[in-house]
């Protein structure tokens, strides 16, 4: 097991290293104008050059990304090219808002993913119809489709949820569950829907094993060969695409962020590239990663946990 | 489709009303008519950072204005009038400015604002690699005469120091806050409103609460002032339809109809134009651009109409010159100089040897409307002149100030004579890429910079009609510039701003 994590440990530093190179090296060498784009069209060039100066833009990129290194190493990294915060302060203010929705979201997708697979997988019939075609359209919908059919309905016509903005849980728990229901919302249908087809697959081909049999033969309750047995057999692969959804929900968490103003990593993301803000823009790559390979670990540990054969693997 | 979205919603409500028992937001903004609780101002930027260094006009106007009172101030129709400056005077050569200060103003750390603080101000802006550094260019000293004078030496006379007064030149911030850690995210101005750091979330939502020994009682300050960034026009409209903001500018004009439903109102002002800037004007990439005759075909072959209706749902006006409707120079009978005549245009192109047509490479960039682009191909395939689009992404405007092309699409501002002219006329402007110098051009701007008003009135006129008959431009239309409010607000559009400033922003009587 510690050999297991030392390995993993090691690999996910390695990957972290050459994701945050290759990164640095694509933001620097664009080949676009940065102080330009930082001052403005507007600008003259006088005051263009002074801020390229002050930004260290004329030194050698391998220094400046070395420089970089052993400030991220130390957990330093950097500080925004527009109100000089420092990137991991702000990185810490946004990260809470958007793991708070991909985690919500997540948790809530597994639970009614796997209600509506086990369902389908036992009951199949009408009710597997239903699901399967649940799942292709809440797949096909994209998520701002989803979020702005959810304003329009809940937001505008009934005004039960404010359409846009967010309230910090500190300030008061219920108005901020209120002020992430549509943008969890919108997120949930699409994971939902990849997760419940998978679960559902899954679920049928571990009902079709012999073990199943054998385990009704001896007079087992359905319930609990089911739910005890073939579940927790079909776990692993529900787990898996649980994991990709969760990656994926970091991507769709940008435009929902954007779509409903609320302040995440996403939102951050994309005004930092918007005003050419590289630090920040960095500064997003590397937790996005780190969230990312630590998710990975965890998923194998938990199908360790379900499946004694994977720890060897 | 939208009973399909019902039913995926509805589902998504059930699941949904087990994590939360619905959300009773709290209405934000004046329910009653002039409430001045509290106010809250959409917004389409976020400011890079409130020291020098991120100073900004434009969409990022009110931001400031909102800690930092300007030495001048306009009132909406263009005119300069007092801020902290009470009274200005120039001497004969209008190289020598003295300004009056208010007295008895501070900042709010108790700092005076006097003499040596605005003096220590544009000494800081001008030592600054501030966006705007050009605002100070003409500035040769500074002074503090006694506590409540200052005397600004001009190197040569600037028809546009007034303006920079009344913009980031003229933001006057606390000098002992320059040194602080937090300066960036903590202004100290002497502005009708403090930001409040705690309730603040950098980039997404800016809160501010009244300063209460603010100086000018003519303002009417509301307790508390909310700035709440949209970087994406559908979150803004969908706030706009909620009733979360209570006014904001807005350019998505398909959906201004819904907007103005919603109970808007639609402040609008003509800043920019919109059209083709025909910058090689003496040959050096295309040779056909240096005769007047192809220009001049250009501007006819454009159906500037139905690309204003297509692209902008006839929210502009049509035009053939660049100096806006708010500027001295601007000339009404201008605006229908060239009509649409494809049959004009090709005798004009024939007439200059390119019977058979000519071909221009122009540079794009994903932010412009696409369409529009083709339209443009399309209008002048129409008469012979094939454009091809290169697509430069970011580089757009280093690319176009680098002469690399001989002729380009381009929206700019055009507020005063002055502006005009060094953005897009002296041989050093900004967008002369390509440095056209032409002796009656020279002597006219001459008398702009340096004449006495009425001369330089005179002289944007002529200057402007004779870019206009040289066919200097392509200019399309002036592009209307929405700014929504709620009717419990009184707005008056800036004439040179695309937000009102916030002293122009008052609680309806």
């Amino acid at each position: 097991m510690l050999r297991f994590l030392v390995r993993r440990t090691v690999a996910g530093a390695a990957m972290l290293l050459v994701i945050s190179t290759l990164a640095f090296t694509l933001l620097y060498l664009t080949g676009a104008d940065i102080a330009r784009n930082l001052l403005g069209d507007n600008a003259s060039q006088e005051a263009v050059d002074l801020r390229a100066a002050q930004l260290g833009l004329d030194r050698p990129l391998g220094e400046r990304y070395l420089d970089w290194l052993s400030g991220a190493v130390r957990g330093d990294l950097g500080t925004s090219w527009f109100g000089g915060s420092s990137v991991v302060d702000l990185l810490a203010s946004r990260l809470g808002v958007t793991l708070s929705l991909v985690v919500l979201s997540t948790l809530l997708s597994a639970v009614v993913a796997t209600v509506l697979g086990v369902w389908a997988a036992v009951r199949r019939g009408w009710v597997d119809r239903v699901v399967q075609v649940f799942s292709m359209a809440g797949a096909a919908i994209p998520n701002y489709l989803v979020a702005l059919g959810l304003v329009l309905v809940f937001a505008i016509d009934l005004a039960w949820f404010a359409p846009t903005g967010y309230t910090r849980p500190e300030v008061s728990v219920g108005a901020w569950l209120a002020s992430i229901a549509l943008p969890v919302a919108a997120l949930t249908v699409g994971c939902i829907a990849g997760t419940a087809q998978q679960v559902r697959s899954a679920m049928i081909d571990a009902l079709r094993q012999d073990y199943v049999r054998t385990l009704r033969s001896r007079g087992l309750p359905e319930r609990s060969v089911v739910y005890r047995h073939v579940l927790r057999n079909a776990a692993g692969p529900g787990l898996s695409v649980l994991a990709l959804q969760f990656v994926g929900l970091l991507g769709g968490a940008v435009v929902i962020e954007q779509m409903f103003a609320v302040p995440g990593l996403g939102a951050l993301s994309v005004a930092s590239t918007r005003q050419g803000d590289i630090p920040v823009i960095m500064g997003v790559v590397v937790v996005i990663a780190v969230i990312v390979i630590l998710v990975n670990l965890l998923i194998d540990l938990a199908q360790g946990w379900l499946d004694p054969k994977a720890r060897t693997a | 489709m939208r009973r399909r979205m019902l039913a995926f919603a509805a589902a998504a409500a059930v699941l949904l009303t087990a994590a939360c028992g619905g959300g009773d937001e709290t209405a934000t903004g004046g329910e009653t008519t002039g409430s001045t609780a509290s106010l809250v101002l959409g917004q389409i930027d976020i400011p890079a950072s409130f020291d020098v260094l991120g100073y900004a006009s434009g969409t990022k106007m009110q931001y400031f204005t909102a800690v930092y009172d300007t030495l001048l101030r306009q009132d909406g129709a263009g005119e300069i009038v007092p801020g902290l400056v009470t009274d200005w005077a120039y001497d004969d050569t209008r190289t020598v400015l003295t300004l009056t200060l208010r007295e008895g103003v501070t900042f709010t750390d108790g700092v005076a604002l006097d003499a040596d603080a605005v003096v220590a101000n544009i000494e800081h802006f001008r030592g600054s690699s501030t966006p705007d550094l050009s605002n100070a260019a003409y500035v040769d000293t500074v002074t503090a005469v006694d506590a409540t004078t200052v005397e600004i030496t001009l190197t040569e006379p600037d028809p546009m120091m007034l303006t920079w007064l009344t913009q980031p030149l003229g933001y006057m911030s606390s000098p002992e806050s320059w040194e602080n850690e937090d300066v960036a995210t903590n202004p100290v101005g002497s502005g009708p409103y403090v930001l409040d750091t705690e309730a603040t979330v950098v980039g997404s939502t800016y809160v501010f609460t009244k300063n209460p020994d603010y100086w000018d009682d003519s303002l009417q300050l509301f307790d508390t002032l909310t700035m709440s960034y949209y970087a994406d026009q559908s979150a803004l409209l969908n706030a706009l339809q909620g009733g979360q903001v209570d006014a904001a500018p807005f350019s998505q004009f398909s959906a201004l109809e819904q907007v103005e439903a919603a109970g808007y109102e639609s402040n609008v002002s003509r800043l920019d134009w919109e059209g083709l800037m025909l910058l090689d004007r003496d040959g050096a990439l295309d040779p056909a651009l240096a005769d007047v005759r192809v220009r001049q075909a250009i501007n006819h072959a454009i159906a500037k109409d139905s690309i204003l209706s297509a692209i902008l749902l006839d929210h502009g006006t049509v035009t053939s010159q660049i100096f806006g409707p708010s500027t001295d120079g601007y000339d009404e009978s201008l605006d229908g100089y060239y009509t649409y005549d494809p049959d004009r245009a090709k005798a004009l192109l024939a007439e200059a040897g390119y019977a058979d047509g000519l071909e221009l490479t122009m540079p794009s960039t994903s932010a412009i409307d696409q369409a529009l682009l083709t339209s443009i191909q399309q209008q002048l395939a129409d008469v012979g002149i094939t454009v091809s689009f290169t697509d430069v992404g970011t580089n757009f405007i280093s690319d176009l100030m680098g002469a690399k092309y001989g002729s380009s699409w381009m929206r700019l501002a055009s507020s005063s004579d002055w502006q005009t002219a060094t953005f897009a006329l002296t041989p050093d402007a900004l967008f002369n890429s390509f440095r056209t110098q032409r002796p009656e051009v020279d002597a006219l701007l001459e008398t702009v910079q340096k004449g006495t008003e009425e001369e330089a009135d005179a002289a944007a006129q002529e200057l402007n009609r004779y870019v206009v008959e040289e066919a200097w431009f392509a200019p399309f239309y002036f592009v209307d510039n929405v700014y929504v409010s709620q009717p419990t607000l009184d707005v008056t559009p800036a004439a040179d701003m695309v937000v009102p400033y916030l002293y122009l922003i008052q609680p309806a009587a």
